[in-house]
């Protein structure tokens, strides 16, 4: 079951909260809208559930037009945030909400509530109130209530936003491995970046009510297109250069120019690089990638398994940058505050400094 | 229990004026109205509750007091939820002014809806007679409880949260199904309490009911208003014992809301 949005604009009032949203889902695959608090994405997600109507744009579920169909009509299943369980049924009544509906006969209910209940890890859990689970089990529960009715599509509406960082990550192992178990095409919306890289076949960035550019985990990592994904998607440096034709000026330094960058040629740019691609060396000479020059080291953090360390260059630019170094990477460089170190980087990207 | 050190004089006064104040308001008259009703002995009580017109004020009250609570209670819900649920020019106006049985003497409102409702009113009935009829009692019963339902719903309504509502549109139960397997199990003991405070407010009406049902012996005449004839014919038996029923009705009620009302609590998260 394929899902496809073309130009779906939603407006409260005056404020625009989806804005011509276009996108294409392919059946099966787990799709994570990423963007902060605010940016639309879970009113995009109502959209598509049918919990509301866009102001224009169609919606598509499997090539079938469902602009104008109620939620009942479309059949999606949906998770909630706060997990939204019918709090007067037991866990058992809950899950075959959708089957007592359809009017599946009584033992067929409950030969699929035990399956759920396998799947979800709450076998004998049945007969409790939702009071009596916890927050983690009560969201498995709501899960297990939106598949039993085998949905066209799964939407999970920041599904573990309201549970504490171990459970979550449970959480979000077990929606993995169900999901691929079932193969039910999903769209997850979060604002946490490590669950989209955790679990998203692709990642759509959402801002403002746009939709700025989708891609695979990696892509957008790596080569995001926008200002806003290359700072959005955990921690970058940016430093102002300038890409001629064979080469990149920053500071002193002439790097090569990364693939597909022709467009920015002659222009100021802005050079990305993550913080774990950058290497300190104590001489120039012993150095491997693309030196880019000579700093001081200002801090240095600990950061659980890494060691973030900020260096000031001593160009004419005086930025500063930010490296990950391991332990015993800075141990074998004797790294101190103060220490002058030689600056080195692996993978870059470009993005126009006009957006900036 | 919060008092552990030994009282004052103060919170003793205190507790001795409230309950004086209880004894002589409602304990006194009803250890009078009992005494009064067996004061000639057994006999003459049972003779009232065998009295015809008796029998015939008591059926006509429940009857009537239970069709006013169903209506009320499908008004009320309905009303209630209109309220919540749905945003209009004047729902304010609206919401201020369900509360006018409360405040309105019943006796004026008996008297506006025969001005409404009698031969030469503007919404004369053609059909079937109003004034001075079962209708009419049915009416004034209607009025005076119609806000004890909205009351007590409303607020729980408001507190519902849309997400149960939405998952179950999403699962496919269409808003009927919603409503009647999400939304009243929510609702369902303010509900039954609102129907609890209906009834007792319908049963004990007097004003509105002798001014619209002319207390005709035998058709329209009400428990109440039997009691407030008997009075007047000196027959005081039978306005003790008739009183001294409506009274226990009033206390199994009076069970049945403090019942309920320990449910509510309890249910509170």
């Amino acid at each position: 079951m394929s899902i496809q949005l073309e130009n779906i604009h939603k407006s409260y009032g005056t404020q625009r909260v989806v804005r011509n949203v276009s996108l294409h889902i392919e059946t099966g695959e787990l799709f994570v809208l990423l963007g902060a608090s605010g940016s639309g994405k879970s009113t995009l997600l109502r959209l598509i559930a049918g919990l509301m109507m866009p102001d224009s744009g169609r919606i598509l579920l499997n090539d079938r037009d469902v602009t104008h169909l109620s939620p009942q009509q479309r059949g999606t299943g949906f998770v909630f945030q706060n997990y939204s369980l019918f709090r007067h049924m037991t866990v058992a009544q809950n899950i075959e909400f959708g089957l007592s509906i359809r009017r599946v006969n009584r033992d067929e209910r409950e030969r699929r509530t035990a399956e759920l209940l396998d799947l979800i890890g709450l076998a004998g859990y049945g007969e409790r109130l939702p009071a009596q689970l916890s927050g983690g089990q009560q969201q498995r529960v709501a899960l297990a209530r939106a598949l039993a009715y085998e949905p066209n599509v799964l939407l999970l509406d920041e599904p573990f936003g309201a549970l504490d960082v171990k459970i979550r990550a449970q959480l979000r192992q077990s929606l993995y491995e169900i999901q691929r178990r079932l193969g039910v095409t999903t769209i997850l919306v979060t604002h946490d970046q490590e669950e989209a890289f955790d679990i998203a076949d692709r990642i759509g960035v959402i801002d403002q009510g746009q939709l700025l550019e989708v891609g695979t985990p990696a892509s957008l990592y790596q080569h995001p297109k926008t200002m806003f994904t290359a700072t959005f998607l955990g921690t970058t440096n940016l430093l102002n250069a300038q890409r001629n034709g064979t080469s990149v000026h920053i500071g002193d330094a002439h790097l090569p120019v990364p693939p597909d960058t022709d467009h920015l040629s002659g222009k100021s740019v802005q050079l990305l690089c993550r913080p774990e691609e950058i290497t300190l060396f104590t001489a120039p000479d012993a150095a491997n990638g693309y030196v880019i020059g000579r700093g001081h080291v200002e801090s240095i953090n600990f950061a659980g398994s890494m060691l973030r360390a900020v260096i000031r260059l001593q160009d004419a630019t005086q930025s500063t940058v930010q490296a990950s170094l391991l332990p015993a990477d800075a141990r074998t460089l004797a790294l101190t505050v103060g220490q002058e170190v030689w600056v080195s980087i692996g993978s870059y990207h470009l993005l126009s400094a006009v957006e900036a | 229990m919060r008092e552990t050190e030994a009282r004052s004089p103060v919170a003793i006064a205190l507790i001795i004026g409230v309950l004086g104040y209880a004894a002589l308001l409602f304990i006194a008259p009803l250890l009078a109205m009992i005494n009064g009703a067996f004061a000639k002995g057994l006999e003459p009580l049972l003779a009232t509750f065998q009295d015809p017109s008796v029998i015939h004020a008591f059926q006509v009250t429940l009857l009537l007091s239970f069709a006013a609570v169903v209506i009320n209670t499908l008004l009320g819900l309905t009303t209630a939820w209109v309220l919540v649920r749905h945003r209009f020019r004047g729902r304010n106006l609206f919401d201020t002014l369900v509360d006018i049985p409360f405040v309105f003497s019943p006796v004026i409102a008996g008297y506006a809806m025969i001005v409404l409702f009698g031969r030469n009113g503007w919404l004369a009935p053609p059909l079937f007679p109003i004034v001075f009829a079962f209708p009419g009692i049915l009416l004034a019963k209607v009025f005076v409880s119609l806000p004890f339902i909205i009351r007590e719903v409303q607020p729980v309504l408001e507190a519902l949260t849309p997400e149960p509502e939405d998952a179950a549109y999403t699962i496919g139960a269409s808003r009927w199904t919603t409503f009647r397997r999400v939304v009243l199990p929510e609702i369902w003991t303010a509900l039954l309490y609102g129907i609890v405070l209906t009834f007792a407010r319908a049963i004990g009406e007097f004003g509105a009911v002798t001014v619209i049902s002319g207390n005709i012996e035998g058709y329209t005449e009400t428990a109440t208003s039997f009691v407030f004839r008997a009075l007047n014919d000196r027959n005081n038996t039978g306005a003790y014992g008739v009183s001294v029923l409506l009274c226990l009705f009033s206390v199994v009620i009076l069970i049945a809301m403090n019942a309920l009302r320990g449910r509510i609590i309890h249910k509170e998260p």
